[in-house]
């Protein structure tokens, strides 16, 4: 026995499953055999692609990664309470704004830290 | 409406296959980050598991903390770290994977044992189909208010953490010149230098 509501999910897994799928099937299809070298090469937003791809990534990446570990840790304190936000009440929305306004600080913090910029 | 059992059945045999066949592909794999998407795919299909057994906060924050951010950590390690060196052979690896293989095997048999040996028929007599979403926020936000305020806190503190830990100060340069440079409003990206051995 299962909760109801989830055949919306199922039927939202198998169009998300069957787009991607129809893409590449059509792109095969439809697309003209390869004629050149040139068109093998990776697509690299018009720049001409150099090097390899298994590289090091660079640090700058892992202040982003870290802050979206924060973020995404708190997702799963809000996510009960934005479902049962209407059987809460005000206090509760309240304690939520604290909740969050707590970590913005932490966001106030990264920015006036620069570790959101690129440079 | 619900979901009739033929579709529950199908959906745990392929979320089931899903997951052996990801979990083989972790260990077998010989390219790490392969191996490490891969276990991202066995996350979010032990989610869709939890999703079957109604439990879907716990299917949520599956897919938030493992997938979200532990494989995120997981692949930021490899990738941060990836130089392609050929390590020396390990000397031992014949007694290694032996070691391995009984530890393996002696926690399967363990659990088959339990597996056999459970009386799963008792079920509880009545329960009530309810999501038990809104029964976690009710206890958030009603009878453990301070401990969910202090997890806002507790996050706060790992932020400001990781920022004061990843961030690159340049010791050096700073002691160099005798002033000090405003660089605590800027992440750099020098190297931190060794306290020992520089000039004071």
């Amino acid at each position: 026995m299962i909760l109801s509501g989830y055949e919306y999910f199922l039927v939202f897994l198998l169009v998300c499953t069957f787009v991607p799928i129809l893409g590449l099937v059509l792109a095969k299809l439809l697309s003209p055999a390869i004629a050149s070298p040139a068109s093998r090469t990776t697509y690299e937003s018009g720049c001409e692609p150099k090097g390899g791809a298994w590289i090091q990534f660079n640090i700058r990446y892992y202040m982003f990664a870290l802050a979206f570990v924060i973020f995404d840790v708190e997702t799963v304190f809000l996510y009960p309470w934005a479902v049962a936000f209407s059987q809460l009440g005000i206090i509760a929305f309240i304690e939520a704004l604290i909740f969050i306004s707590i970590l913005v600080l932490g966001l106030v913090y990264a920015w006036r830290k620069g570790a959101l910029e690129w440079s | 409406m619900n979901l009739s059992e033929g579709v529950q059945v199908v959906s745990l045999v392929i979320l089931s296959a899903m997951v052996i066949a990801a979990a083989m592909g972790v260990v077998l794999l010989p390219n790490i980050v392969y191996a490490a998407f891969l276990l991202g795919g066995v996350f979010i299909s032990v989610a869709g598991l939890y999703l079957l057994l109604n439990a879907d906060f716990v299917a949520a924050a599956q897919v938030l903390i493992y997938v979200g951010a532990v494989n995120v950590l997981i692949l930021f390690a490899i990738m941060l770290v990836n130089k392609r060196q050929a390590y020396p052979e390990f000397k031992l690896s014949g007694l290694r994977n032996t070691i391995t293989a009984l530890v393996c095997i002696a926690l399967f048999c363990l659990l088959t044992i339990t597996l056999t040996s459970t009386n799963w028929a008792i079920q509880p007599a009545t329960f009530v189909l309810t999501s038990t979403l809104v029964t976690i926020a009710k206890h958030f936000f009603y009878d453990y208010l301070l401990p969910f305020e202090l997890a806002s806190v507790l996050l706060l503190v790992a932020l400001i953490g990781a920022i004061v830990l990843a961030r690159r100060e340049f010791i050096a340069d700073v002691q160099k010149d005798g002033a000090i440079v405003d660089e605590s409003l800027s992440l750099l990206e020098k190297p931190r230098e060794q306290l020992v051995g520089t000039k004071l």
